[in-house]
C-alpha cells in the first residue's frame, strides 16, 4: 500500500491476452475531482484499463492503485468492499435482464446496505429521476432502447454514491440530444458531487465535452496526455491523424504493417 | 520428426485428455470451496449470502416443476421392471420377490440415479444455459463490479436448492417407482396390495434408504456445481452458451454414473451384503 494523493495511479501496467499485448508498460495517474478521458482506437484497450482499475482483470505486470489500494494485491473480501467505492457503466449496459428497472438499480443496495425498503426506494427513485426514467421502474431491460439502458446504468452505478465512476462508451450508439445529456450527467456528478471520472471514448464531440484532461492510447501506451485546449493542439502526429480523422497518418501505417506482418 | 511417431502421438493424446481432466476436477473442487468460502464469509457478517426469494424460486423450478417428469419416468420404469422380472421369476414360482427387488433396487440405486440424470438434463443445462448467457452479456462481470460476490449471489442459492431437493425428488421417483410395481403384482401376479406392502417392509432396509438419500444429494451438489461451473466459465459468445450447455449435461450425467460405481464400490467394501 502507498499513502498516494492520487484518485486513481496505473504504473507501468503490462496486459496481454493470449498473443496478443493490449497494454505495454501504461503509466497515468488520476486526479480527484477530474474528469480523464481516454481516447483511443477500438480494440486499443482501453475497456482493459477500466476492467484493470476494478481489479475484475489482473495484469501480467505493473501495478494499479485506487486511492491508496493497490487492486492486484487486495484479497478477495477487501476487494470487494473497495469497488463498493466505484461505479462503472459498461459499454453495453450490462443489466440484468431477469430483473425490471427498479430492481436493477436496488440490487447494490438490497445487497450492500442494511437499508430499509422504503429508503432504498427513495434512493433508486432518486436517481431514475436524476436520469430521467423514473416512469420506466417496471419495464425489463429487454423492453428499453439502447439509450435508456445507458441510463439505467449509470443510476445504477450511482445508486452507492460512488467516488469515482468509470465509463465505458457512455455515448456510443445514443442520439446526440441523449448523448448530450448524459454527458451533462457526467459533467455536473464531478460538479456538484465531487465524483472523479474516467471515460473511455471515441466520440470526440463527447470526448471533449466531457473530459478535464485527455490521454491518447496508442499501441498499449499513453502517448499524450493534457489538458483539453492543450491536447486539441497537440503536435502528436497519431493524435493529429485521430482528432482529424484522417486516413493519412502513422494510425494506418502502423496498421498496415501489423497486416503486412501476419 | 520424433512428433510424428504414432506411440509418441497417442501418448501425448492421452497426457493433454488427462492434464484437461484433473484440471477440470481440481478447477470444480475450487469452485464448490470458493461458494461456500462466500457464503460463509458472508454469514460472518451477519448478512444472508442470497434471498429466500431467490432460493425458493429455484427449488420450485428444480424441485416442485420436476416432480411430473421424475414420477412418469420412474412409474414406467417400475411398471417394467416389474413385468419383466416378474415373469422371469414366475419359472421359478418367486415372484413374490418382484416387491422387494424393485423397492431395493430403486431406493438404493436407479432412484437416485435416474433422479440425478432426469436433473441434470433438465436443470442442469437450465442453470448453464443462464449463467452463461449472463456471463457473455457482461451481467456477471457487473455483479462483480459492485463488489458483490457472484458465486454466493447466482451460485449459491442454485447448489443450495439442488442439493437440498435431491433427495426429496428421488423418494419421489422411489415411491412412483413401487406404486407402479405394485400394480403389476396385482394385475399379473395376484400379489394383493397389503401383502405387498410386508413384502417391501420385510426385503427394505433403514441401510438401503440411507444410502439412497447420501447418494442424492451427494449427486445435487455435484450436478449443481458442473452446471453453475461451465455456465460461468463461458466463452464465446451464443456458440459458447451451446457448447457449454451440451458440455454441462454429458459431464453431470457422466459424473453421476461415475460417483454413483465409486460410491457402490465403497459400500459393498464395507458392507458387502
Amino acid at each position: 500500500m502507498t499513502t498516494s494523493t492520487h484518485m486513481v495511479q496505473l504504473r507501468d501496467v503490462g496486459m496481454q491476452f493470449e498473443e496478443k499485448k493490449v497494454l505495454d508498460g501504461l503509466s497515468i495517474k488520476v486526479e480527484p475531482e477530474e474528469r480523464l478521458v481516454i481516447m483511443g482506437q477500438s480494440g486499443s484497450g482501453k475497456s482493459t484499463i477500466l476492467r484493470l482499475i476494478l481489479g475484475t482483470l489482473r495484469p501480467n505486470s505493473g501495478s494499479i492503485f485506487f486511492k491508496q489500494f493497490e487492486m492486484t494485491r487486495l484479497p478477495r473480501r477487501k476487494l470487494q468492499q473497495v469497488r463498493r467505492h466505484i461505479g462503472m457503466v459498461y459499454q453495453y449496459s450490462a443489466l440484468l435482464s431477469s430483473r425490471n428497472v427498479r430492481d436493477n438499480v436496488a440490487l447494490p443496495l438490497e445487497e450492500l446496505t442494511d437499508k430499509s425498503r422504503s429508503e432504498i426506494d427513495k434512493i433508486v427513485d432518486e436517481k431514475l429521476d436524476l436520469v430521467g426514467m423514473k416512469d420506466s421502474k417496471e419495464l425489463l431491460p429487454e423492453e428499453l432502447s439502447g439509450g435508456m439502458k445507458k441510463r439505467v446504468a449509470l443510476a445504477r452505478a450511482l445508486v452507492l454514491e460512488p467516488e469515482l465512476i468509470l465509463l465505458d462508451e457512455p455515448s456510443a450508439g445514443l442520439d446526440p440530444v441523449i448523448a448530450s445529456v448524459i454527458d451533462e450527467l457526467i459533467i455536473s456528478l464531478s460538479d456538484n458531487s465531487k465524483v472523479t471520472s474516467i471515460t473511455v471514448t471515441h466520440e470526440m464531440e463527447s470526448a471533449f465535452r466531457i473530459g478535464t484532461r485527455m490521454a491518447m492510447l496508442y499501441q498499449g501506451k499513453i502517448i499524450e496526455e493534457a489538458e483539453r485546449e492543450e491536447f486539441k493542439q497537440s503536435k502528436n502526429p497519431v493524435v493529429a491523424q485521430f482528432l482529424s480523422g484522417s486516413t493519412e497518418g502513422p494510425i494506418l501505417e502502423g496498421s498496415l504493417d501489423a497486416i503486412t506482418k501476419k | 520428426m520424433a512428433n510424428a511417431n504414432p506411440p509418441v502421438l497417442v501418448a501425448q493424446g492421452i497426457g493433454h485428455l488427462s492434464r484437461n481432466f484433473f484440471r477440470e476436477v481440481g478447477s470444480v473442487f475450487w469452485f464448490i470451496a470458493n461458494t461456500f468460502e462466500e457464503s460463509l464469509e458472508r454469514i460472518q457478517q451477519g448478512r444472508v449470502p442470497f434471498r429466500a426469494a431467490s432460493f425458493f424460486r429455484h427449488t420450485q423450478r428444480a424441485g416442485v416443476d420436476s416432480v411430473p417428469l421424475v414420477g412418469l419416468v420412474s412409474f414406467f420404469l417400475g411398471l417394467t421392471m416389474a413385468l419383466l422380472t416378474g415373469y422371469q421369476l414366475q419359472r421359478f414360482g418367486t415372484e413374490r420377490l418382484i416387491p422387494g427387488l424393485v423397492a431395493i433396487g430403486f431406493t438404493r440405486e436407479l432412484g437416485p440415479l435416474l433422479t440425478g440424470i432426469m436433473l441434470a438434463a433438465r436443470i442442469g443445462a437450465a442453470f448453464t444455459a443462464e449463467l452463461g448467457t449472463m456471463q457473455v452479456s457482461e451481467e456477471v462481470e457487473s455483479i462483480e463490479a459492485m463488489g458483490i460476490g457472484p458465486l454466493r449471489f447466482l451460485v449459491a442459492p442454485r447448489m443450495l436448492a439442488l442439493f437440498l431437493l435431491m433427495p426429496c425428488l428421488s423418494t419421489v421417483s422411489n415411491i412412483a417407482a413401487v406404486f407402479a410395481s405394485s400394480l403389476i403384482c396385482k394385475a399379473y401376479f395376484s400379489i394383493a396390495f397389503p401383502y405387498f406392502l410386508d413384502l417391501v417392509k420385510d426385503s427394505l432396509l433403514i441401510r438401503d434408504i440411507v444410502t439412497g438419500i447420501l447418494k442424492s444429494f451427494l449427486f445435487g451438489l455435484l450436478i449443481s456445481a458442473i452446471a453453475c461451473y461451465r455456465g460461468l466459465t463461458v466463452k464465446g459468445g451464443a456458440a459458447g452458451v451451446g457448447t457449454s450447455t451440451t458440455s454441462s449435461v454429458v459431464t453431470a450425467i457422466t459424473t453421476v454414473i461415475g460417483f454413483d460405481t465409486l460410491y457402490n464400490v465403497v459400500y459393498t467394501t464395507f458392507y458387502p451384503t
